[in-house]
């Protein structure tokens, strides 16, 4: 080893060391840093550029005065709406044909193939077609959203349904369990964690779903609102309500983690 | 004496090289009955011009006769195709930086959380009003749609990397670009693969959503005029081939994960 190299070796291992014993400071740093970056980045770009791309102060004050007096809460209202039916909608149907898909060979085979078509095609491609056959009203939005957030939950389903061990089924028959007390102590316990990720990519995707529906069909909702700023090209308005829709999507998706680790927090402790 | 061994039936995919017959008729009969209840429910009940099957058949070879089918084909599909192509590569390079450098994941996480718990659509309105109604607005949402899930797929895979390749590697005293490019990258393949998988899905629904909203030329607009126009049919053709292209991409993208990473497949 030259003097140069056992130089830079031990300057490496120093950083290394470094990195471990202040990994709290680091992560902290880093944190602070990255927002502070990019909230200063926005300031300087948006006194800069002016109308296309007010700055964030701008920016977080639109918000406020339309949170207070504008048509963002009304709007919410609106799509909350639209999004509980379509979730409501997704978990039963979801979890009771994704049940029936697993019971049944036959009724699996017939329409498996289809549902996965279905799946696959983007569904904002049928809006046109589901408007004409049902019109613009509340009844198309909520097809929409489905259409676009149930697969989850009946994929999941169907797949954990399947996967049930046969012996847990043969350990129930051999202790003499009713069909009832079958699906109390097998059936749902082993395919709740199942349901609970499907259920939680579809609280993500509902809230697809119901933008796309109130974006196509005849704006309504928060879209609208969204859609309003674009047409008066007001930079901050349509910023404003971005990162709104951005604050409850993150908030949307940790409540579906938390519910996810809640509900399956056995498992954490029985496979470790 | 009750059995529950027969509650849960095989997958019916696995049956169908060698199982029962009426399996394998089934799904032909289910799709014939729903193209018939389809049919008779138009022809009854709803006007002349709203999309049947037998329409759309006819429909086929006037709407492919037209040049304007095959410019919109190109467009739509060379947007995606060249959006998947830079965000998987975008997607990679970062995901793999992130899996590897705690501070990039710390520094770029929230982001790249946000961003990813962000419906896409809700970024339209803003890429449309920053550069116009443009095609290039399509590229930049087709970008955004497939770089997230690869950086997080990629990130993930990374980090999962079994440390005794991580150790071969430094006894045989591999370098920062020997590990990234070496090591992290061939064993995250399964996970990237995953992530180009839902980047496509996403990129083309994304796309067809910036079409319609900033009316920029391609199949999912033309979906729409169609529709418009009253001629159901030809907009219903144009879907039937946006759903072929999505689950042939489905497919074509399982098999390259097999063919790239044949000990993942199951």
């Amino acid at each position: 080893m030259t003097t140069a190299e056992r130089a830079a070796y031990s300057l490496e291992s120093q950083l290394a060391r470094f990195r471990i014993m202040n990994a709290w400071w680091i992560r902290l740093t880093c944190y602070t840093l990255s927002i502070v970056l990019l909230l200063g980045a926005w300031q300087a770009l948006g006194n800069s550029f002016g109308v296309l791309f007010v700055p964030f102060t701008t920016t977080i004050g639109r918000l406020w005065e339309m949170l207070r007096s504008g048509p963002l809460l009304p709007g919410l209202a609106v799509s909350g709406e639209l999004y509980a039916v379509t979730l409501a909608i997704n978990i039963v149907v979801g979890v009771s044909v994704g049940l029936l898909l697993a019971r049944s060979k036959l009724v699996a085979a017939a329409f498996e193939p289809y549902i996965y078509i279905l799946y696959a095609t983007p569904t904002i491609s049928l809006v046109p077609f589901v408007s004409v056959m049902l019109g613009f009203e509340f009844g198309s939005r909520v097809l929409v959203a489905v259409l676009i957030s149930i697969f989850p939950i009946l994929i999941g389903v169907t797949e954990g349904a399947r996967s049930i061990p046969r012996q847990h089924l043969d350990v129930a028959a051999i202790f003499g369990s009713s069909e009832s007390q079958l699906w109390r102590d097998v059936i749902v316990p082993y395919v709740t964690p199942y349901a609970m990720s499907g259920i939680k990519q579809s609280i993500a995707l509902s809230m697809v779903g119901t933008l796309v529906a109130e974006f196509f069909l005849n704006p309504d909702g928060v879209a609208a609102v969204l859609l309003q700023g674009t047409t008066i090209v007001d930079s901050g308005w349509v910023l404003a309500v971005t990162i709104f829709i951005c604050a409850i999507a993150v908030v949307l998706v940790g409540v579906g983690e938390l519910i996810e680790w809640y509900l399956v927090r056995w498992r954490h402790t029985a496979v470790g | 004496m009750a059995t529950y061994s027969s509650w849960i039936d095989t997958p019916a995919v696995r049956s169908w090289g060698s199982g029962l017959p009426r399996e394998r008729v089934a799904p032909v009969v289910a799709g014939a009955v729903l193209l018939v209840i389809w049919e008779v429910w138009v022809r009854t009940r709803l006007p002349d011009f709203v999309a049947r099957p037998s329409g759309i058949v006819m429909a086929i070879p006037s709407t492919m006769a037209d040049l304007e089918f095959w410019f919109d084909v190109t467009a739509t599909l060379g947007a995606i195709v060249k959006g998947v192509a830079i965000g998987s590569a975008g997607g990679i390079l970062i995901g793999i930086a992130m899996g590897r450098v705690r501070e990039i994941d710390w520094f770029l996480s929230t982001y790249i959380r946000a961003l990813y718990a962000l419906p896409l659509i809700a970024l339209v309105p803003i890429v449309i009003l920053w550069v116009g109604y443009q095609p290039a607005a399509r590229l930049i949402i087709i970008v955004i749609s497939v770089f997230l899930p690869v950086a997080v797929t990629t990130a993930d895979g990374t980090r999962a990397i079994s440390k005794d390749y991580l150790d071969v590697g430094k006894i045989f005293g591999a370098r920062t670009h020997n590990v990234w490019f070496g090591i992290a990258l061939p064993s995250s393949l399964p996970f990237i693969v995953a992530g180009i998988e839902l980047g496509f899905a996403r990129g083309i629904t994304n796309a067809i959503a910036v079409e319609v909203l900033a009316s920029v030329n391609g199949m999912g607009m033309s979906v729409f005029t169609k529709s418009n126009e009253l001629n159901e049919n030809a907009s219903l053709v144009y879907v039937l081939c946006l759903a072929i292209f999505a689950v042939g991409i489905r497919s074509l993208m399982i098999r390259f994960r097999c063919w790239l990473a044949p000990w993942s497949s199951r």
